[in-house]
């Protein structure tokens, strides 16, 4: 999981190649580096942040063509000699790789054997090398970089340039590439919030695509054959990404979210006939025989899936389960003409939801993707998109498009009821009037964020932190623990309510806070009496509450306005600031925590 | 690069006139034609060939942060100073000191303006080395603003609402052209009697000596002051503008051409959306009601059969079916001051309910959270999260 960004034409490579290894720092950032090439190749590479190279660099270059990484470590430590890009024995050849090379290990014996050195740790080195070995058998550069990378096994996506030759070459194989075509010379890069300042017309490559980069255009070998490259104009905004007077990105998207749901909404709701408008072409028959709706997800978005798949089950009348996508198999003697496989990825890159998706493809099931990312991978693997329309986030964690991928799942739980006629227009007019309330109610919390902060700061030290609700609180009180440990360090758990006495009730001392969802939707009668246990134990009590349920029984009461099968999303907003807030007391760092990137590419 | 001056905007104030919906939002956040007014203001502001803008933020600041971010959609840079404490006009500046480096210009963030006063501020930053240039406009009502005694084109007289007389039409338009000196002056002033740091306080010690330069301005000039101002500017913006009618619109419903609905809102069928009506992100407006000179803020809810006229209706509020707001003069009462005749149907604050068959008189203001039950009958100030009941 790393980052890549490269550059050929008629401009200064060196201040595209750090502009856009900042833009794509969020996909990893333990060490970073570049290769300017002319003639000659260049190379400068640092562990540690984006900005460590940035202060290495020269002031300015004159090469007008360049690939640069920014790496989260699989393979070696983060060290300098591990950054990217890599090079051959002659300096010749230099390399950036996102991915992993499985037959790494018998590749660089081999080339060792033909005495070739290795100055790194890492999988990705074999690739120069291989490039190397080629030329010097006397193959076109083309033909070089085709032949190595050709005899890598494994995910990739590679961008390399040679010294004297004025083209980059690039390839992938279950890793993402885009091309950016400019005026100025042709881009490419893991993704493109990496280019976006220059160009917005962009050509996504496709599983073993072998793309020439001239400075001019860019030519595309695709099983065999030159195909002239589809292009695409994308909508968003290049830096939209500025913190626009925040601290940081995760507090500026957590204050995003109204306007955020407001468009997840927009035009696809009808509270008074109680239908909604996704935009799917799912076969009434199929809908109507429908057997299981299965999740794949990872991280938040499995948590959101958590959440839908209760709500499916309630409003759909069919079964709903979740899988962590890495440890998918369509088994279990699913039918696979019955069974609605959905992604849920705010990228639409996730290496591990990927493979579960391409897992259910093969079984033969009908899939479809839930995510923020038009023109991802995912979207063009799946029968079907439906996208939650949060706009960019750059917080490694994610705040907003939790909340409008339960929003977004949510109407599809009322299309499919309707559909399968399980749900009247009644029941599914409530539940749209409660998602049209959704942005207001989330409103109201954000307008109480001093409250929030004051007890976060009050609590900050505590040993630990456990999360606790029932029915769709129970996803909440997991995102809202993942949320914490990822950004604060601390120790955190979320736990369904009913489980603390199993178990980890022997935690609970009065160092350890408890957070518990007490609203509709979340069983809050059943929850009062873990909420007692724990008290009895002396722990802080923090509990969501709504209208008249247990705000007395608990030690730090916020309110959520009355949302139905909703509220403990609200609920999840009042974790999300408890989160921040602690985090800040800490001075950690936010939207970039250690060890963590946002999009998550490798398996 | 270009030579455009940076833009400071003045917009950390609250607005307590204009409670309830100052609770939980600045003044300048308040929506005009679906757009705060302090977007009105940036676009003229861009209009004007500005490329740098500076926004001083201070009571809740996170509204007007997350609003406008980084400026992209503006096409301008926008950048924030923080006025921790609301402490008048002049501290704010002086919080974006560090923010410019050449002369500047200054506008307040909640008058609607048109380009061309900001130009003609513009025009002066690079005639003479005055430390000041102040635009002024004539008024109607010159006593409610600094009003301005003039000498050639000097300005000789600032009088904060005179009482009595006003030694002239002409007023202060808050557009200003400065250069680093005012600095110095702003930090030299004493606080006024009612403890606030002005800006024109600073400016005093120029006038004697023709320090400050006036440039006329005869173009639009509004001004939000009281909950009923934002019904009658909404209704000018309207007029000259137009509104649109995006969102989702059923059959058999009206929507005045100056009218306006924002693209996600929903109006359900058969219902008439009058003239100086606007309808915010989200809304809906329910079957068979009537609206007529109304704003309705974004994610409220109006019911079906309604009747509201002259009315304000805050952000996620809620209006249950067939009340009546049946709009016309109203006597009002704001911060101890009386004023008679004003046309405001009524006011709900954010996030409250009006009941079923409920009645506003004319001038109630429901503030925040708070109820008015079935059929109750609603008049003056209802406090934040109590409710009124029938009978």
């Amino acid at each position: 999981m790393c980052g890549i960004v490269g550059y050929n034409g008629g401009r200064a490579a060196l201040p595209i190649l750090s502009q856009g290894l900042q833009n794509l720092e969020y996909r990893g950032y333990d060490s970073a580096g570049v290769a300017l090439a002319d003639g000659d190749i260049e190379v400068y590479k640092r562990s540690g942040e984006v900005a460590e190279l940035l202060a290495a660099l020269p002031d300015d270059a004159t090469q007008r063509r360049g690939i640069g990484h920014t790496r989260w470590s699989t393979h070696g430590p983060p060290t300098d000699a591990n950054a990217h890009p890599h090079t051959d024995c002659t300096g010749q050849v230099a390399v950036v790789h996102n991915g992993i090379v499985e037959n790494y290990d018998e590749l660089k014996a081999e080339l060792r054997g033909d005495g070739h050195s290795f100055t790194s740790d890492t999988d990705t080195e074999v690739v120069p090398h291989l490039i190397e070995a080629a030329l010097e058998d006397g193959a076109e550069p083309r033909e070089a970089v085709r032949s190595a990378v050709g005899r890598l096994e494994g995910s990739f996506a590679v961008v390399a340039s040679i010294a004297g030759v004025d083209a980059l070459f690039a390839t992938r194989q279950d890793s993402p590439l885009v091309i950016g075509h400019g005026e100025d010379g042709q881009f490419v890069a893991s993704d493109v919030t990496a280019f976006l300042g220059h160009t917005r017309e962009v050509t996504y490559l496709e599983d073993g695509d072998f793309a020439v980069i001239d400075r001019d255009g860019v030519t595309i070998a695709r099983g065999g054959e030159t195909v002239v490259p589809d292009r695409e104009r994308l909508e968003w905004e290049a830096d939209a990404a500025e913190k626009g007077g925040y601290d940081h990105y995760m507090l500026k998207e957590i204050h995003e979210q109204p306007a955020a749901l407001r468009q997840t909404l927009s035009g696809r709701l009808d509270p008074d006939a109680g239908t909604v408008d996704l935009d799917l072409s799912l076969p009434e028959e199929y809908v109507g025989s429908l057997e299981e709706v299965q999740f794949v997800a990872a991280g938040t978005s499995n948590y959101a899936a958590r959440y839908a798949a209760k709500l499916i089950e309630d409003l759909a009348d069919v079964r709903a389960t979740v899988e962590i996508a890495s440890e998918y198999e369509f088994d279990g003697g699913r039918d696979p003409w019955r069974t609605l496989v959905v992604a849920v990825t705010q990228s639409g890159e996730t290496a591990d939801t990927l493979a579960a998706i391409r897992k259910a493809k093969r079984a033969g099931a009908r899939t479809l993707a839930v995510t923020n990312t038009l023109g991802s991978t995912v979207t063009r693997e799946v029968d079907d998109s439906l996208f939650i329309r949060a706009g960019p986030e750059i917080g490694v964690a994610a705040t907003k498009t939790f909340c409008s991928q339960v929003a977004t799942t949510t109407m599809l739980a009322v299309a499919l009821g309707r559909q399968r006629g399980t749900l009247s227009s009644d029941r599914a007019s409530a539940v749209l009037e409660s998602l049209r309330g959704l942005p207001g109610g989330v409103q109201q919390i954000l307008d109480r964020t001093g409250e929030v902060e004051e007890v976060a700061l009050e609590l900050a030290d505590s040993d630990a932190f456990f999360f606790v609700g029932r029915w769709l609180a129970h996803p909440v009180a997991l995102e809202g623990a993942l949320k914490l440990k990822e950004i604060s360090y601390d120790h955190a758990e979320g736990f369904a309510a009913g489980e603390l006495k199993h178990g980890p009730l022997a935690l609970v001392t009065a160092e350890t806070p408890v957070l518990a969802v007490l609203t509709e939707g979340a069983r809050a009668e059943a929850t009062l009496n873990n909420v007692k246990e724990v008290q009895a134990r002396e722990a802080p009590v923090v509990g969501v509450t709504s209208g008249e349920r247990g705000g007395r029984f608990v030690d730090v009461e916020w309110s959520v306005p009355a949302a139905g099968v909703l509220e403990p999303l609200l609920a999840n907003v009042y974790w999300q600031l408890f989160a921040y807030y602690v985090a800040e007391s800490k001075g950690r760092s936010i939207d970039k925590p250690r060890n963590l990137a946002k999009s998550v590419t490798v398996e | 690069m270009t030579d455009a001056p940076t833009a400071v905007i003045l917009a950390a104030g609250e607005g307590r006139r204009l409670a309830p919906l100052t609770h939980r939002r600045p003044k300048p956040m308040l929506p005009i034609a679906n757009r705060p007014l302090l977007e009105h203001v940036l676009e003229a502001v861009v209009a004007a060939g500005i490329q740098r803008v500076v926004l001083v933020v201070g009571y809740e600041r996170t509204r007007i942060q997350t609003y406008f971010g980084d400026g992209d959609d503006w096409g301008v840079d926008v950048e924030y100073a923080v006025q921790e404490a609301q402490l008048g006009s002049g501290h704010a500046l002086l919080q974006a000191e560090s923010t410019v480096d050449a002369p500047f210009l200054v506008l307040n963030g909640d008058r609607i303006i048109d380009p061309t006063v900001i130009e003609a501020a513009r025009r002066t930053l690079t005639e003479g080395d005055r430390t000041a240039t102040m635009t002024v406009t004539r008024s109607a009502e010159p006593s409610r603003y600094g009003v301005v005694t003039l000498e050639g084109n000097r300005v000789v007289d600032v009088v904060e609402k005179p009482v009595g007389e006003p030694p002239s039409e002409l007023i202060n338009a808050g557009v200003y052209g400065f250069r680093q000196g005012i600095f110095d002056l702003l930090r030299e002033t004493g606080r006024s009697p009612s403890g606030e740091h002005e800006l024109t306080a600073a400016l005093e010690p120029l006038l004697a000596d023709g320090g400050v330069r006036a440039r006329r301005y005869d173009g639009r000039w509004l001004d939000v002051s009281h909950l009923w101002d934002l019904l009658s500017v909404t209704g000018a913006v309207l007029d000259e503008a137009g509104g649109h009618a995006a969102g989702q619109i059923a059959d058999g419903s009206s929507v005045s051409s100056s009218a306006d609905v924002a693209p996600s809102a929903a109006v359900a069928e058969n219902t008439t959306i009058g003239r100086g009506v606007t309808v915010g992100e989200n809304a809906l407006i329910g079957s068979n009601a009537v609206l007529e000179r109304t704003v309705v803020f974004r994610d409220a809810t109006v019911h079906p059969g309604a009747v509201l006229r002259d009315c304000i209706v805050g952000a996620n509020a809620t209006i249950g079916p067939n009340a009546t707001v049946s709009g016309g003069d109203a006597t009002v009462i704001v911060e101890g001051e009386v004023h008679e005749g004003v046309e405001l149907g009524g006011v709900v604050g954010d996030n409250a309910r009006v009941g079923g068959g409920a009645v506003l008189e004319p001038g109630a203001v429901i503030h925040d959270d708070a109820t008015v039950g079935e059929g109750a009958v609603a008049r003056g100030t209802i406090e934040q999260g109590t409710t009124v009941r029938r009978g």
